[in-house]
Formats: structure tokens, C-alpha cells, sequence
């Protein structure tokens, strides 16, 4: 535990530099845009830091509201994307046949540009909800279920040896050794995915929609400069709500697959 | 963005040698008939023939003006084509040139966090952080500050792969064989001279691993950036097409994208099978 706290410090320290030295950084910028280089637009440019801090603690309730309502909504098709994602991976990794039927199709369908087809949804839905919920959903499948088939593939062979050594139902082999291995990959799909189900989230709100943090934003934007302080607070916002929805998973990951090198006070072979 | 989400085909299945064809063998085209090959193509085309048939429309209760049928879009694609194309080039052009920028300055950072890693590990986290920041949250900040020209979309483009890069190019550069990290102080080399000879070399395919990730994430930013401010370029099209309800246009920017996207990651590996001739992996 003292050796934990130790290392917290070793590295919040610095990191607390970083952050403190960029804001004083940000602060100095905008204020020399708006009083030496005299930029037209200066306060859209770069707006003082207290005063966006300001705006975002007086709209707290606002922010919060719809910021709420865009991650609520993110997370439902985060959380159905993510479990077809691990029904596809176990299922092909049960059939030789499924996986060579949709392997190559997951693999396609990484390369292209899956938020590029969020106009496309939000045209055929024409439901702010359902296609959020989509999008969010669509954007978390693949990389969920190629990186936990990855996982439950990368079993020890002499693991599952003794498995049928002791004549294991395919039950137990999958719960006792293939699940657990799966983790680690599954997780990295997760941590993946959920910064880009906001993203895709505050997409579909950009494009119409009567609630969620992207429609305050365009709002702002359009409104001019008179708004400025508030739509930085949104993009602010929403940045919050991808690193959260990172952290979240992370936090998730540390309770369920704690072993994982990582995770140790020191790292294995670094 | 601890791995690659990237995967490769399973060679073992759709390898095609062509030194096989001796003689007059008659089934020789069976080989071309394995199920790794077979499979996939079957379900392609009855997907594109039950879409063509309106099977889908009937089941989702969906009009062809909502979801065009292929055909339509395929009719699209061909009265379009030259609008398309330059439309596709100016997308890649901006894609390719945020990704350089971005990967660059990733791999400078990374650099900087394996020689200073006390302060330098900080802006990894800062990087990493700006890695979950919504693409479309950058957008309007990056058209205020550099216009609506192609340096806006260049800039989300660079931001949205500087992680990537720095994140895996350091797991590359930290992660060297402790022996030979040994030899090179036994030999008293500098810390200029471990990174020259070692720590680079090392972090090449950790390197082409997060190019790969990045040409598909660069291409969604670049379409992302034109959705809002841009009068050029497939994902303007798009998002245009879809205003004035000319659906089938839409799905024919969607096509070129994917080719677009797909082109462009098979040149990165195409350059990592010519760079990294010498990784174990690459070897016969």
C-alpha cells in the first residue's frame, strides 16, 4: 500500500505539472490573442480559462442534464453493441465456419469509415434515440468481438489439455479457462469502443435532435461569438464524457481481471 | 488503444499459390473453391442479392428512398464518377496528410517519454487523454482556429492519430530485451547511441502497427471534419446528398470511402512488409 502511494506520486506529480503548466499556457495564449495580436474572433480562438470554467460551473445543471442524456443513450448501444460483439466471438469461436463467414466482413467493415454511415442511419431511423443507440451500438461490435475472439483463442495449449484431461464439458472449458483468458482482449475492445460511442452519440445529435450535449453545442456555435464561453463548455463536456467513459472502463477492468501485468506495482519486463 | 483492432486475414485459409498450376490438372480451379474463400464471397453476394430483391425493406418495414437498393447506388456511383474521384482524392489528401503530421509528432513524443520518463510520461497521459475527446467536439474548435480550408481537417486528422502513434511507438522503445540494453552499457554507448541503434529499430513494428490503426482512423476523421465545415471533399458530399434526399449518392460516398480507406491500408503494409524485412514475423 505505502509502496502504491508512493508510485501515485512518483507519477501524479508530474502529470499534475502538465496540467497546471497547459492551462497557465492556454490562459497566457488567449490573452495575448485578445490584447497584443489583437486576433478578430480572438475569444472563439482561445477563451479565457476562468471564464469557461465559470460558464461550465454556472450551466452546471444544464451540462449535466444533457451530457447525461447523450451518455445514457451512448451507453445503451455501448452495452448492446458490446454483447452481440462477445455472442459473434464466442459463437466463432465455437464454428470454424461462422468465423470464416463473418471474419473477413469484420475485418472489412474496420476499414471503412463506420461514422461516415451515421448520416445514413440517422436518414433511415429518422429517431434521434434508436439511432443513436445504432450508431453507438454498430461502433462497438467489431472491435469488441475481434479482440475477445483474439482472446479466447490465445488459450495455453497445455491448459486446455489438462482441461480434457479431465474430461471438462465444453461448459466448463469455455467458463474456467476461455473466458478468463478472453478478458484482457475484450477489455482492450471495450476501452476502445467507448470513447468512439460518444463520439457517435454527439455525431447523430450534431445532425437534429432535441436533447444531448452536441445539440447545446451547435447551438452555441451558431449563436456566435456572444456564446462562446458556453460552447467551449460543451466541447469541454464532451470531451469529459469520452476520457469518463475510458475511465469507466479501465475502473471496470481493474475489478474484474485484476491479474493483468499492468496492473502491478511494477510491470513485469519494463 | 493498448492493441491493434486491426487484424489480419487467417492466412492459413486463403492462400492461393499460383507455383501449383504443373500440368493439366482439370480440378485445379478447386482450389480456388476453399471454404475460407468461398464462404465470406457467398454470404457478400445473397446479402447484396436479398438487399437487391427488397427482402430487407419488407422485413424492416424500410421505403427504397431510405435505403437505396444497390443497383441505385451502383447507377450513382457511375453518373457521379469524376465528382467522386477528385471528391475521394481530396479526402485522402487530407487524411494522408494529417496522419504524417500526426504520427510524427506522436513518435516525437514517445521519444520524449522514454528519455525523460519522469516528465515526459505525463504527456503520454495527456496525449492519451486527448485520444478520448470526441472527433466531433475537435471539429468546430479546429475550423475556428484554421479556417475552413484543408489545413482544418488536416489538424482533427492530426489529432485524432498522435496517440495511437506515441502510445505504441513507446511500448516499442521501452519494451527492448533487457540483454541488449546490457551490451549497449557494457560498450558504454550513450543514451543518443541506444536510441539510434536499439530503441528505434525496436519500436519499427510497433510503429507500422499503429500506421495501420491510424490510416482507417484518419479517413473517418477527415469525413467526420467535412460533415460541418467544408464545401469539398466525400464526407460534404455525403452529408449534402442526404439533405436534399439523394440517397443513392449518399451510399456511393460510403463505397469510395471504404475503397479509399482500404487502398490506403494496404500501402501502409504493403510499406511495413518493405521496411521491416528483417522482423521475425516477416520471415519464412
Amino acid at each position: 500500500m505505502k509502496l502504491n502511494r508512493a508510485l501515485m506520486q512518483r507519477r501524479a506529480l508530474p502529470l499534475l505539472v502538465w496540467i497546471c503548466g497547459l492551462l497557465v499556457l492556454w490562459e497566457a495564449v488567449s490573452w495575448w490573442l485578445l490584447h497584443v495580436a489583437k486576433t478578430p474572433l480572438a475569444q472563439s480562438k482561445l477563451p479565457y480559462v476562468h471564464e469557461v470554467a465559470l460558464t461550465l460551473w454556472q450551466y452546471s445543471g444544464t451540462l449535466l442534464r444533457e451530457g447525461g442524456a447523450t451518455f445514457g443513450n451512448a451507453g445503451v448501444g455501448f452495452l448492446i453493441g458490446a454483447l452481440s460483439g462477445v455472442l459473434l466471438a464466442v459463437l466463432m469461436s465455437f464454428s470454424r465456419t461462422i468465423e470464416q463467414l463473418a471474419f473477413p466482413y469484420a475485418v472489412a467493415s474496420q476499414m471503412i469509415p463506420i461514422l461516415g454511415l451515421a448520416p445514413i442511419i440517422y436518414g433511415i431511423v429518422r429517431d434521434e434515440q434508436m439511432s443513436r443507440i445504432i450508431i453507438s451500438g454498430y461502433i462497438t461490435f467489431f472491435p469488441v468481438a475481434l479482440n475477445m475472439l483474439r482472446g479466447l483463442r490465445s488459450v495455453d495449449p497445455s491448459a486446455l489439455e489438462l482441461m480434457h484431461s479431465y474430461a471438462a464439458k465444453p461448459w466448463a472449458v469455455y467458463w474456467k479457462l476461455r473466458f478468463p483468458a478472453a478478458l484482457p482482449g475484450l477489455f482492450s475492445g471495450l476501452k476502445i469502443a467507448a470513447p468512439l460511442a460518444v463520439t457517435g452519440a454527439i455525431l447523430v445529435e450534431l445532425m437534429g435532435a432535441q436533447r444531448g450535449i452536441g445539440v447545446i453545442m451547435l447551438r452555441n456555435l451558431y449563436y456566435g461569438p456572444s456564446h462562446t464561453y458556453m460552447f467551449w463548455s460543451t466541447v469541454l463536456v464532451g470531451a469529459l464524457l469520452g476520457m469518463a467513459s475510458y475511465w469507466l472502463m479501465s475502473l471496470v477492468e481493474r475489478l474484474v481481471a485484476p491479474w493483468q501485468p499492468e496492473f502491478r506495482p511494477q510491470g513485469g519486463s519494463r | 488503444m493498448e492493441s491493434n483492432t486491426v487484424h489480419e486475414f487467417p492466412s492459413s485459409n486463403n492462400v492461393i499459390s499460383p507455383d501449383t498450376d504443373q500440368g493439366g490438372d482439370p480440378w485445379k480451379f478447386l482450389k480456388w473453391l476453399n471454404p475460407g474463400f468461398v464462404l465470406p464471397l457467398l454470404a457478400g453476394v445473397l446479402f447484396l442479392l436479398l438487399w437487391e430483391l427488397q427482402i430487407f425493406h419488407r422485413i424492416f418495414d424500410l421505403k427504397k428512398y431510405q435505403l437505396p437498393l444497390p443497383s441505385a447506388i451502383a447507377e450513382a456511383m457511375r453518373d457521379n464518377i469524376s465528382l467522386l474521384l477528385s471528391y475521394t482524392g481530396y479526402t485522402l489528401t487530407e487524411a494522408v496528410l494529417g496522419m504524417l503530421i500526426g504520427s510524427g509528432c506522436g513518435f516525437l513524443i514517445a521519444l520524449a517519454a522514454t528519455a525523460w520518463p519522469r516528465w515526459g510520461g505525463g504527456s503520454l497521459t495527456m496525449v492519451a487523454a486527448l485520444n478520448a475527446v470526441p472527433i466531433v467536439a475537435l471539429a468546430p474548435i479546429m475550423n475556428l482556429w484554421f479556417g475552413d480550408g484543408i489545413g482544418s481537417r488536416a489538424a482533427i486528422v492530426t489529432a485524432t492519430t498522435m496517440a495511437a502513434m506515441a502510445i505504441n511507438a513507446y511500448k516499442g522503445m521501452a519494451a527492448v530485451d533487457p540483454l541488449a540494453l546490457d551490451l549497449m552499457h557494457s560498450y558504454a554507448a550513450g543514451k543518443r547511441a541506444v536510441f539510434r541503434h536499439l530503441r528505434i529499430q525496436n519500436s519499427l513494428p510497433y510503429v507500422f502497427t499503429a500506421l495501420k490503426i491510424n490510416a482507417t482512423a484518419s479517413m473517418i476523421g477527415a469525413i467526420v471534419g467535412e460533415f460541418f465545415f467544408s464545401s469539398r471533399g466525400l464526407g460534404y458530399l455525403l452529408s449534402n446528398s442526404i439533405k436534399v434526399a439523394k440517397m443513392p449518392l449518399g451510399w456511393a460516398c460510403i463505397v469510395l470511402a471504404a475503397i479509399a480507406g482500404v487502398i490506403f491500408y494496404l500501402v501502409v503494409e504493403r510499406l511495413e512488409k518493405v521496411f521491416i524485412k528483417w522482423h521475425p514475423s516477416r520471415r519464412t
